[in-house]
């Protein structure tokens, strides 16, 4: 079927001058007459042309619909040799007859004209002269089906009446494939568009992206909420506009454009109905992929709520530090009214209990001799329960200075201070026999005028206690475990009961009657009081009538 | 008290049992001492400056020690050491504090104000008498005072 016009006379049809409806009728005089004309040699030339290509279904009719010619193309795309379809079926014969009924309607609506679902719906337009180009789905000989566009152009006589219709059709399978994959991409587009922006619309920032001179290019709700004003408001308007200090605004972005990074910028943006935020800014610049700066891209976040704690610490730090300044106030209020009172008590005190005393010595001295031996024995009572009194409250005053006296902390040189101590308390003794064990004792840090009442007081316990002692052993050392040192005083004197141990560091907890060993019941309570006072802790551990022995430790000062 | 032309020692004491005892003390030490007794510092500060009922003495004429309670009326003990102390003309005179005080504040002030002994009476009467009966031998007899030039 390749190579030539398929069918001599639709050639005729195309260019002739028949007055006949149908081709059938069309002489050979007309058709000789054609063929002399150079427009028929041209037009034959196109008419080839038109009718051997492959691509396009050139389907000729009668007036009546009847295909006349059927060319290679549409051969081609429809499966139907010619023979098969000429003088045979009309186009809507091969068209989908849902869309022929379809067409029909929709054109009888269209021009108003009752319109009969057939050929008649294929080609009305093109018999009223309107050019129509339309898509259809073709129906193959096979019955598969292709979507086609088919353009119709009736066919007139030199009188202009109607001899026939040519619908040229196109297989429209690959352009409808790429419209679909257009769809697609563009559907597709529209996925990563809205994925974009729902990134940019759910982030709880309010964002905004800027061009170089600083006009909004783009915002996100939370950024329209900020404002108050609509994105159509925004965008387009200078960024700087949306906050009350406009100056540092552009700053930061000049800041940015000049390649510093600007982070926790923080800004106060204005709204429409004046309500105020104060903002943390963060931003970067953009860039297209040729690296040419297309603008800045910033995040706001709503600091008020910090800046509310932050504002509610610093009110919670000035109130604390002004009831610490309070407290301090009273404690030291308290402090000197405690140090008023043991002045008052150090003076007011002993004047009157000298007076006992000093009276008392003054009758024995001077009338002593007229006394009964009765009454010189009362007043040594009098002047022993004087000189007591006084003993008590010069130890009492001594514990509660310990409470108020500021820490001197310096190395301490143990073995000196121990050797002081001993000194202090008449060592060598002659009157009795004391061994010493005195082992190596490590430098602590403190106070060393406390820590010397530590020891003197450890010791002169350890002396009056093992007085009674033929032989008076006391040991003094130091032992170091886990980095700790401890101290310790050990004797073979009377000892005590351990059931008791909680009470020896007491005020004015006496083990022992007064009559067997004097003391005051305050000694040890000083000792506690300085060791606590370092860090430290003290402890006891006793036999009845074997001894006992005081630990203390002293907390490590690393800072000397 | 009596007055001759020259006082060897000035007690000033505000507490008349504390002055009794104190006197006993330093009686004991001494029976022919002339001691003149200030009861508050104006009266102490008269007397050294001869002013008021002390008018009428020669300021070149001063005590060999005073006795200086701290715990005093009117003026009190430091002030009265201060302005001794801050004196040229009398600064010379030694001064003993005879206190109930141990306030550590109360002995380093008085060193600071050139105080030459401290002495905190204690409750037990000998030790208090030995105290006064030493010093004061100390300052009356031992301690060589500069002379003094007009």
């Amino acid at each position: 079927m390749a190579g030539g016009p398929p069918n001599t006379p639709i050639l005729q049809l195309a260019v002739g001058r028949s007055t006949h409806d149908g081709f059938s009728s069309i002489s050979a005089e007309t058709f000789a007459e054609v063929q002399q004309g150079e427009a028929v040699l041209e037009a034959g030339a196109l008419q080839n042309a038109i009718f051997n290509s492959a691509n396009f279904s050139s389907i000729a009719t009668d007036a009546r619909g009847v295909i006349q010619i059927f060319n290679v193309g549409a051969e081609r795309m429809l499966g139907y040799s010619a023979a098969d379809v000429v003088n045979k079926i009309t186009p809507a014969d091969i068209s989908d007859p849902l869309e022929v009924i379809t067409r029909a309607k929709t054109l009888s609506l269209e021009l108003a004209t009752a319109i009969t679902p057939g050929f008649e719906a294929l080609v009305f337009k093109a018999s009223r002269g309107i050019e129509d180009i339309y898509e259809l789905t073709y129906i193959r000989k096979d019955g598969s089906r292709f979507p086609a566009i088919v353009s119709v152009t009736a066919l007139r006589d030199a009188q202009n009446a109607i001899i026939g219709y040519l619908l040229i059709g196109t297989d429209n399978t690959a352009r409808q494939a790429v419209e679909e994959e257009r769809t697609k991409l563009d559907q597709r587009l529209r996925d990563q568009q809205f994925y974009t922006r729902s990134l940019i619309e759910s982030n709880i920032d309010a964002l905004m992206t800027t061009d170089p001179q600083g006009i909004i290019t783009d915002v996100n709700k939370q950024m329209e909420a900020l404002t108050g004003s609509t994105r159509d408001e925004l965008i387009g308007a200078p960024f700087k506009d949306c906050f009350t200090d406009p100056e540092r605004a552009e700053r930061g972005l000049r800041m940015m454009l000049s390649g510093s990074k600007v982070s926790d910028y923080e800004l106060t943006v204005r709204a429409r109905d004046g309500k105020e935020t104060v903002v943390s800014y963060n931003a970067t610049t953009f860039h297209d992929r040729a690296r040419r700066l297309l603008g800045v891209f910033a995040a706001a976040r709503d600091i008020t709520e910090r800046r509310k704690a932050e504002e509610t610490i610093r009110h919670l730090n000035a109130d604390l530090e002004l009831r610490v300044n309070e407290r301090t106030a009273q404690l030291k209020a308290a402090n000197q009214e405690l140090e008023a009172f043991s002045y008052s008590v150090s003076h007011d005190l002993r004047t009157p209990l000298r007076a006992i005393d000093g009276f008392s010595q003054v009758v024995l001295s001077k009338f002593g001799e007229q006394l009964p031996e009765d009454g010189r024995r009362y007043l040594q009572t009098i002047r022993n329960g004087a000189q007591k009194m006084g003993e008590l409250i010069d130890d009492l005053l001594t514990f509660a200075r310990l409470s108020r006296q500021e820490l001197n902390k310096r190395p301490v040189n143990t073995g000196i201070l121990v050797d002081s101590a001993l000194q202090e308390l008449g060592f060598p003794w002659q009157d009795r026999k004391v061994e010493l064990r005195i082992g190596a004792l490590v430098t602590s840090s403190g106070d060393s005028i406390l820590l010397k009442q530590v020891w003197l007081n450890l010791l002169s316990n350890a002396l009056k206690y093992t007085r009674n002692r033929e032989h008076a052993v006391l040991e003094i050392g130091c032992t170091t475990t886990k980095g700790v040192d401890t101290f310790f005083v050990r004797d073979n004197g009377t000892g005590f009961d351990m059931r008791y141990a909680d009470k020896l560091f007491g005020v004015f907890q006496r083990y022992h009657r007064a009559e067997d060993y004097e003391g005051t019941g305050v000694g040890l309570a000083i000792v506690q009081r300085i060791v606590h006072r370092h860090g430290g802790r003290v402890w006891a551990e006793a036999a009845v009538d074997v001894g006992a022995t005081f630990y203390f430790t002293l907390e490590k000062d690393t800072t000397i | 008290m009596n007055e001759p032309n020259y006082i060897e020692i000035l007690l000033v004491e505000d507490n008349p049992q504390d002055l009794e005892l104190t006197m006993l003390a330093l009686r004991e030490a001494n029976p022919l001492s002339h001691i003149h007794v200030a009861r508050d510092g104006a009266e102490a500060l008269d007397f050294i400056f001869c002013e008021g009922q002390s008018a009428g003495r020669l300021i070149t004429e001063m005590p060999k020690v005073i006795f200086l309670d701290l715990k005093l009326p009117k003026i009190d003990g430091l002030e009265v050491l201060k302005r001794i102390k801050g004196d040229v003309r009398t600064s010379s005179i030694p001064i003993v504090v005879l206190t109930s005080s141990r306030e550590q504040r109360d002995v380093v002030e008085s060193y600071a104000l050139g105080v030459n002994s401290y002495i905190v009476k204690p409750v037990n009467f000998e030790r208090f008498n030995v105290a006064v009966r030493n010093v004061g031998y100390y300052w009356q007899f031992l301690n060589q005072p500069p002379k003094i030039a007009d």
